[in-house]
């Protein structure tokens, strides 16, 4: 013992450790403790966020004109598709409306204030990614001063694409639903069952990154390409956001319970612009 | 503006840590796999291997670290080690390595796949992430063809502020 002490290499390197893992574990401790960071880390955060935003105008520029010349190309089959959904849009759209006029009468005769479904989107967009090749985070320009939360859901082109897990004041980063994190939040979903019952779980990753329904117990009654939504029920995401669709019902490697496999809604690798969904009913 | 240059060093490495952001989302969206995106890491080991005798590098390896771990990934422990220990090897290395381009590309190549490594321990010990050595082994080739390219894209800016603004040093001062 007295031979260590008197080694003051050793006695720094073994300090460094010491040091490091406490910083470490407390650091993470505190960032899934906190709903919003010390002020010094969110003035930081900002002021690199802006530095991001400026950074992205001329970048996004470029790389929209690139997306532009992409997207001429594949005009003509987006129009003839277009074409024959133009259509049935009419009648759905005259349908959404008595079925809303219905809903708000229904709604007053029962003085119902707000239910799992009511959200308000906020429209933000992504300025910056984790430049490492594991963790899955994103930086929007959004932040607590547009009513931005720690735990709301992040929607992009039709679908979930993560949650909110930070919030300074002019920014927040977006850990996305592919996570291999342990400790992040799951969503609690709802799919409807070939024999119209409802199918509740949580979505789950296994190591590929893959998304999977889990916590099941009618998985076999899901045909593939049924859709998953969020059940409302966690608390924190309202009820009727799309998850994605059952990609196929498999066994876990233990053979014990089945393993659904979804395919997300939502666009995960290129998700430019992202809407914030504000619960409402969690508001009031 | 003596002050200013002084602190030009600290400022770039600021840019870096936007830039690699900014590079990480858009060659995310060319590629649809994640590539890390290391103009940070790259400009702390040149610091490094060009400066050896300035030990306020390590210093300012330090302070990159603490920004990029806020702004990156809401804790610390990550840049926040790696790159002051890197910048200290780095100019540990320097005495004897060969002061070529290409033998400092070898050094940026190891320093980015060890980073690499490092960050998937850490993230896998902490449960941020959980996956497997057979994807580390596979990620391997992405890393080392980043470092690459960043390395040669931002030598040529790396190496003239590192020769003409060394952290907390002006060089005006003696050339008077």
């Amino acid at each position: 013992m007295k031979k260590f002490l008197q080694n003051k290499k050793l006695l720094t390197a073994v300090m460094i450790v010491f040091v490091f893992l406490a910083v470490l574990g407390g650091s993470v401790s505190l960032r899934n403790k906190r709903n919003t960071p010390f002020l010094i880390q969110s003035l930081g955060n900002d002021v690199v966020a802006i530095g991001s935003k400026i950074v992205n105008v001329p970048v996004s520029i470029i790389s929209g004109g690139l997306t532009n010349v992409d997207q001429l190309l594949k005009l003509q089959k987006e129009n003839d598709y277009l074409k024959s959904q133009v259509t049935d849009l009419g009648q759905t759209k005259a349908r959404n409306q008595s079925l809303e006029a219905e809903n708000q009468q229904l709604r007053s005769a029962l003085k119902m204030k707000s239910t799992l479904t009511g959200y308000q989107p906020i429209n933000a967009t992504v300025i910056s990614r984790s430049s490492d090749t594991w963790s899955d985070l994103l930086v929007i320009d959004k932040g607590a001063t547009s009513g931005v939360k720690k735990n709301q859901a992040v929607m992009s082109n039709g679908g979930v694409i993560g949650r909110i897990i930070e919030v300074n004041a002019a920014s927040a980063k977006v850990e996305l639903i592919t996570t291999t994190d342990k400790s992040a939040n799951r969503f609690a979903v709802q799919a409807t069952a070939g024999n119209g019952k409802q199918v509740h779980g949580i979505i789950t990753v296994d190591s590929n990154g893959n998304l999977a329904l889990t916590q099941v117990i009618d998985s076999l009654k899901l045909k593939q390409g049924t859709r998953v939504y969020t059940s409302g029920m966690g608390g924190n995401s309202p009820k009727g956001l799309l998850i994605g669709t059952v990609a196929k019902t498999t066994r876990d490697q233990f053979g014990l319970s089945n393993l659904i496999r979804i395919k997300p809604a939502g666009e995960i690798d290129d998700p430019s612009v992202v809407t914030v969904i504000n619960r409402e009913a969690a508001a009031n | 503006m003596r002050t200013f240059r002084k602190w030009i060093l600290a400022l770039l490495l600021l840019g870096a840590i936007v830039l690699d952001g900014t590079c990480s989302l858009y060659l995310n969206r060319l590629f649809n796999f994640t590539v890390s995106s290391s103009l940070l890491l790259v400009g702390v080991i040149l610091i490094g291997l060009l400066d050896d005798i300035n030990e306020k590098e390590v210093w300012l390896a330090l302070g990159a670290g603490i920004v990029a771990d806020l702004f990156n990934f809401g804790f610390l422990g990550i840049y926040t080690f790696f790159l002051p220990i890197i910048c200290w090897l780095s100019q540990k290395i320097a005495r004897y390595w060969p002061e070529i381009w290409l033998a400092r590309l070898m050094v940026a190549i190891g320093g980015t796949v060890l980073f690499d490594a490092y960050t998937w321990l850490i993230f896998n010990a902490t449960g941020i992430i959980s996956t497997s050595v057979k994807q580390l082994l596979m990620s391997i080739p992405g890393t080392i063809g980043s470092a690459i390219i960043f390395f040669v894209v931002s030598y040529w800016l790396w190496e003239r502020m590192i020769r003409n603004y060394p952290f907390l040093v002006d060089l005006s001062a003696y050339r008077q």
